[in-house]
């Protein structure tokens, strides 16, 4: 219990001290153009108001302190010019987002709360402390979310999991009320080396690819996010709405649908067999 | 297609020969056993009746024409349909119908059907007639698939067929574990005979490139070549080697010397199928396939000398073997065993015709004489007796059996060869074609032996069979049973007298040429009807020449009178010493004397005993050896148990996986996609490769593992300086096939390739060897 | 080495979800309680969404955020279905480890 304490104060803590570190600096989102310009398309000459990002800038980062801190560019093996007419050379480094040091502890910080939480959760024995430690990884995928300029789903994923998904599996923790006999299934020895080199290599093997994705459009990706068509704020509430009433309207439609099902079935599935037997008392029988 | 108007319901009229008793026996063999008894022998007595009338147009029909206008070798061919043909290999299911085969069916259908109405009364007890009634139909049909096949092919069809329907009539009644094993036995040694005759088939096929008799039988041709006096094993030709092993064959099929031995057990069978298969008609499928290929034995003296010297040792050994029998079918057997040897002989001489005359006669005489056992021995059931067959119990039936004991001693003088019964005139036939054969490269003096051995035979021949009539028929009744026996039914005695009559007048139509007196066309008309499909002469090299010596009229009547003075003798002999029923001075003589050679012929010289000791038992032994070692040791414990082991260890490693837990297969899937991502890792190189096309050098890149797609951006370099070259119009070759000129082209060529994922550049160089000169 | 450590790229974000989809897989696999496994299948899909938003601000495409709010509502719903199941097995069975649970199996 202890661990976990600890381990929800780095993982609340940190971000804390970095969103305290970054606040002088303009919130994520900012950079991008006002709503009401227009959208520049790659290639097209900019209109006087907008201003392209310049190497320094980053989608994810604001600009430390000074901005005059030209990142270091990195160039490839061969500089050739690859003759191709959709790629622009980009002047960014060859993970297409410069360096910013504030920002990326507060990364780390997050990773750590997300990895860290999700480790409690399937380590613990203690059906609470396996929740809290959701919690825990839950907070820290939203702040996540919110580095990556998604702040409408940031918000749901704080309100809908980590506010009512968990306080449902707290409550069902409470009715249960008892701790695992074993928690960890015999799989046996050499199942347990197999499925352990599996994951370990897929881990490895994932990593090493995955930390060299570069964004594929070079400078236009290295834009701070402009507006939508419409001119809200991207990944704001009214753009990810217009998208999700738009095109999405079908899928957010048929949600709803899975929705009720899922509470009728709920409902279904969980209320007593007989009903002269009070469901409630079950559980409590056991403690 | 001559013949092409000779059809019945789209099939040829020679194919329905067989195939009427084939669809009798189908009928009785699937459904007749639901049928009453007397539906049952309609249609088994109309499906041979209407063969056997069939036959008889065909013979006398279209075949008789076709003789007139002397096309009897060629005779009536009809093919029902190509059975095989392979490479080389053609095989049709056809029939020939020439003079030869003509004889046979005649002898077969007509004997046949005699047996089948006989049977009605016979069997007329039995349970199981369905099943009897449909195999009697099945190997008439066999028999007469062996006799009508063009080839040799269709011919074994026949020869399978009649082993098996042998094997199941003797073993007919399976309950008695000896009649089984009588049946089991009568099988395994044709077995034996079956597979030399497939030797020699194949033999010939290698050599003649054909199977079909009348191709074969041009084998010798100038078109053919001289395949048959090719110089083969031990400076013999190929005729004696494929001669040797398809007499073999024979020897199997028709109870000769040394395979002689299933025959006296077949007798376990009901006493038709004696008459009809052991006797008249499937025994002499040897002699038929040897005047069938008569042009392959008359080109080579060494098979003719194997077939006659091992026919006279068989005459022999049989007829001395029937001395101390006392059963009465018994008896018979070993007197058909003795017979069959005379017809070899005369087919070892080169006397087809008599060989085939004495078929004819034989069948009738001693089918009659098999169906008068039966009589008698029916006769002797119905007298109470628990062992009908012990001649010892008979005696004085002919006060009660007087139609039956009056065939028998029609059919005794006749196999005794006594004038004028048709015996006579096909053993005279055979004794003076062999005092007068002389092909060329025979000895001159082997004839003589021949005549002598066969004279002795045929005195023993006259000796028992008139001692087996004398003890069953005349005398005192020598037990009680005998006293209450009756005569059979008509249905029984009236085939008796039908064969009996055709023994008396069968021989006159074999009668021996003379010079002096001139006798009329049909009293030799056996000799010139089958003249056509046998081979009279010897081939040779050289030049041909007739097998057959010539006699004069003196010379014949000499043999004929001698023949006949050793029938008198013999049953002279038969009459002193057993004519009022066993006398005491055979019992002196038995235990004097001729101890030892009562004591040789009663345990039939002994062969069963030393068959049993030189074949039987080492093959036993090795038969356990290699039960223990291949069966039990190999098959069973290693392939089988060893098969069951290893399954159950992939089950017990799937049972691991596949034990209903989701969690395990979600450790599957986590595996397999780890090993997905390892496989797919390892071949992630791309590379490329060239050829040369005239003076131009084709580069084309290879994928490596999905890092070349279509939108891949590659560029080649081709002069291996490390950057990129351009053609003339100054863009970048950036095809993943390009074609360049040999003389811009570098020792090294590379190739840039841009990772699509992570954007990383690669490269790729290789050295170009050009092969020549450049 | 402070190249990883300090120029957080797209590649971060990927691995990070990569790493958080396996440790729920890896929960789904070793654990036996249902309530665990639930929470490890939560934490999949979340690396899922993680992935998506990633993708979504490395293209430049909105829709991708209205796909991870429709993986929310699903995978609401099926918690809710998820726990309700783990309710009645319980009360059923007294306890929910899945090893136990093999009234449908073979």
């Amino acid at each position: 219990m202890k661990a976990f304490i600890l381990a929800l104060l780095v993982a609340v803590g940190l971000p804390a001290i970095a969103f305290a570190q970054g606040s002088a600096a303009p919130q994520p989102g900012q950079p991008g153009p006002r709503p009401g310009t227009i959208v520049v398309q790659p290639g097209q000459p900019l209109p006087p108001n907008v201003r392209r990002l310049q190497p320094g800038d980053t989608p994810l980062a604001v600009p430390a302190k000074g901005g005059a801190q030209a990142p270091e560019l990195l160039q490839p093996a061969k500089p050739e010019k690859f003759p191709h007419g959709d790629r622009v050379e980009s002047k960014l480094d060859s993970k297409g987002i410069p360096a910013s040091k504030p920002l990326a502890l507060l990364f780390w910080a997050f990773a750590a709360a997300t990895i860290g939480g999700a480790l409690f959760v399937v380590t613990r024995r203690n059906l609470i402390a396996a929740v809290m430690g959701m919690v825990g990884s839950f907070l820290g995928i939203s702040a996540i979310y919110m580095m990556l300029y998604a702040h409408f789903l940031s918000v749901v994923q704080m309100l809908v999991y980590a506010g009512a998904i968990m306080v449902l599996f707290v409550f069902v923790v409470m009715i249960l009320n008892r701790p695992e006999d074993e928690p960890v299934a015999p799989t046996g020895r050499i199942g347990g080396v197999i499925g352990g080199l599996a994951i370990a290599y897929l881990v490895g093997r994932l990593v090493m690819i995955l930390i060299k994705v570069r964004p594929p459009t070079g400078e236009a990706a290295n834009l701070a996010p402009g507006p939508t068509s419409l001119g809200h704020d991207w990944g704001s509430v009214k753009a990810v709405g217009t998208d999700l009433f738009g095109p999405g309207l079908f899928p957010f439609e048929a949600i709803s649908i899975l929705l009720l099902v899922g509470v009728g079935g709920a409902i279904a599935i969980a209320r007593p067999l007989h009903e002269d037997e009070p469901a409630s008392t079950s559980g409590a029988d056991n403690v | 297609m001559e013949y092409a108007n000779l059809k019945f319901a789209g099939l040829p009229l020679l194919a329905w020969i067989p195939l009427l008793p084939l669809l009798g026996a189908f009928i009785n063999l699937t459904i007749g056993r639901w049928f009453s008894r007397g539906t049952v022998h309609t249609v088994a007595i109309a499906a041979v009746a209407a063969s056997c009338g069939l036959s008889l147009y065909l013979v006398f029909g279209p075949l008789w024409t076709a003789f007139k206008a002397g096309n009897g070798g060629v005779g009536i061919y009809q093919q029902v349909y190509t059975w095989i043909e392979v490479g080389g290999l053609k095989v049709d299911l056809a029939f020939r119908l020439d003079t030869l085969s003509a004889v046979m069916i005649l002898i077969i259908t007509f004997v046949g059907t005699l047996i089948h109405i006989y049977s009605t009364g016979y069997m007329a007890h039995d349970p199981r007639f369905g099943a009897f009634f449909g195999y009697l139909n099945l190997f008439t049909g066999a028999m007469l698939i062996l006799v009508l096949g063009s080839n040799m092919l269709v011919m074994f069809i026949g020869w399978e067929g009649v082993g098996l329907c042998s094997f199941l009539l003797i073993g007919f009644w399976y309950e008695r574990e000896d009649y089984a094993t009588a049946g089991r036995k009568a099988f395994v040694v044709n077995r034996i005979g079956d597979f030399c005759f497939l030797l020699g088939m194949f033999l010939l096929f290698w050599a003649a490139k054909t199977l079909d008799f009348r191709e074969l039988s041009m084998a010798n041709s100038a078109t053919v070549g001289p395949v048959l006096v090719e110089r083969f094993w031990g400076g013999e030709r190929l005729a004696a080697a494929a001669g040797i092993f398809l007499f073999i064959g024979a020897c199997g099929k028709s109870a000769q010397l040394p395979l002689f031995v299933w025959l006296p057990d077949a007798m376990a069978g009901p006493t038709p199928v004696s008459a009809l298969i052991h006797a008249a008609t499937m025994v002499t499928a040897g002699v038929y396939m040897v005047c069938r290929l008569s042009f392959l034995y008359s080109a080579s003296t060494t098979a003719l000398i194997v077939v006659s010297t091992v026919g006279l040792l068989t005459a022999l050994a049989a007829a001395f073997m029937a001395f101390a029998q006392t059963d009465l079918k018994k008896v018979l057997a070993y007197s058909t065993v003795s017979q069959l040897g005379f017809m070899f002989v005369a087919a070892g001489t080169g006397n087809w015709t008599a060989a085939i005359f004495h078929v004819g006669t034989h069948a009738f005489f001693k089918a009659c004489l098999f169906l008068g056992a039966g009589s008698v021995m029916h006769g002797m059931e119905h007298g109470g007796s628990q062992t009908p067959g012990d001649i010892r119990t008979m005696g004085g039936l002919r006060k009660h059996m007087p139609i039956t004991r009056a065939t028998f001693m029609v059919s005794c003088l006749a196999i005794a060869g006594i004038f004028p019964f048709s015996g006579f005139f096909s053993k005279d036939e055979i004794l003076a074609g062999a005092f007068l054969v002389h092909p060329p490269g025979w000895p001159i003096w082997y004839g003589k032996i021949l005549w002598f051995g066969l004279l002795i035979a045929a005195l023993g021949t006259a000796f028992y069979m008139w001692r087996l009539y004398f003890l069953v028929f005349s005398g005192e009744e020598r037990s009680e049973e005998a006293k209450h026996a009756h005569e059979s039914p008509p249905s029984m005695w009236a085939p008796l007298v039908i064969l009996a009559t055709l023994a008396t007048i069968a021989g006159f139509i074999g009668m021996p040429h003379l010079e002096g007196i001139h006798l009329p066309s049909w009293s030799h008309g056996l000799a010139s009807w089958l003249a056509p499909s046998t081979a009279p002469t010897w081939y040779g090299p050289e030049g041909g020449g007739a097998i057959m010596g010539h006699g004069s009229d003196g010379t014949i009547l000499g043999l004929m009178a001698v023949a006949l003075a050793i029938g008198v003798i013999g049953i002279g002999g038969a009459w002193m010493l057993y004519g009022k029923g066993p006398s005491r001075s055979v019992d002196k003589l038995v235990e004097g004397p001729l101890a030892g050679a009562y004591e040789a012929s009663k345990h039939k010289l002994w062969f069963d005993e030393i068959y049993e000791a030189s074949i039987v038992k080492p093959f036993r032994t090795i038969a356990t050896g290699l039960f223990e070692i291949v069966d039990r040791w190999l098959i069973d414990t290693v392939a089988v148990n060893g098969t069951a082991y290893v399954i159950g260890i992939f089950g017990r490693i799937s049972r691991w996986f596949q034990n209903g837990q989701v969690q395990r297969y979600l450790a599957g899937l986590v595996v397999g996609a780890a090993l997905v991502f390892f496989l797919a890792s390892r071949k992630a190189e791309p590379t490329f490769s060239y050829e040369v096309d005239g003076d131009e050098l084709v580069l084309k890149a290879d994928a490596g593992a999905g890092l070349l797609t279509k939108t891949s951006k590659l560029k080649w370099d081709l002069n291996g300086d490390g950057k990129a070259d351009q053609d003339a119009s100054g863009a970048f070759y950036t095809e993943p096939e390009i074609r360049v000129r040999i003389g811009d082209v570098g020792a090294r060529v590379i190739l840039m390739l841009e990772d699509p994922v992570t954007r990383e550049n690669k490269q790729v160089s290789r050295t170009i060897e050009l092969p020549g000169a450049y | 080495m402070s190249d990883i450590l300090f120029k957080v790229g797209y590649g971060h974000f990927l691995v990070l979800a990569a790493v958080l989809f396996l440790i729920g897989m890896g929960g789904v696999l070793v654990r036996r309680n249902a309530l665990i496994i639930l929470m490890s299948v939560e934490l999949m899909l979340n690396a899922a969404n993680m992935t998506l938003l990633t993708f979504a601000r490395m293209w430049g495409d909105l829709s991708a955020h209205t796909f991870a709010l429709i993986v929310i509502a699903v995978a609401a719903a099926e918690a809710a279905v998820g726990l309700a199941i783990v309710v009645a097995v319980f009360r059923g069975r007294r306890n929910v480890d899945v090893d136990k649970l093999t009234a449908l199996r073979h």
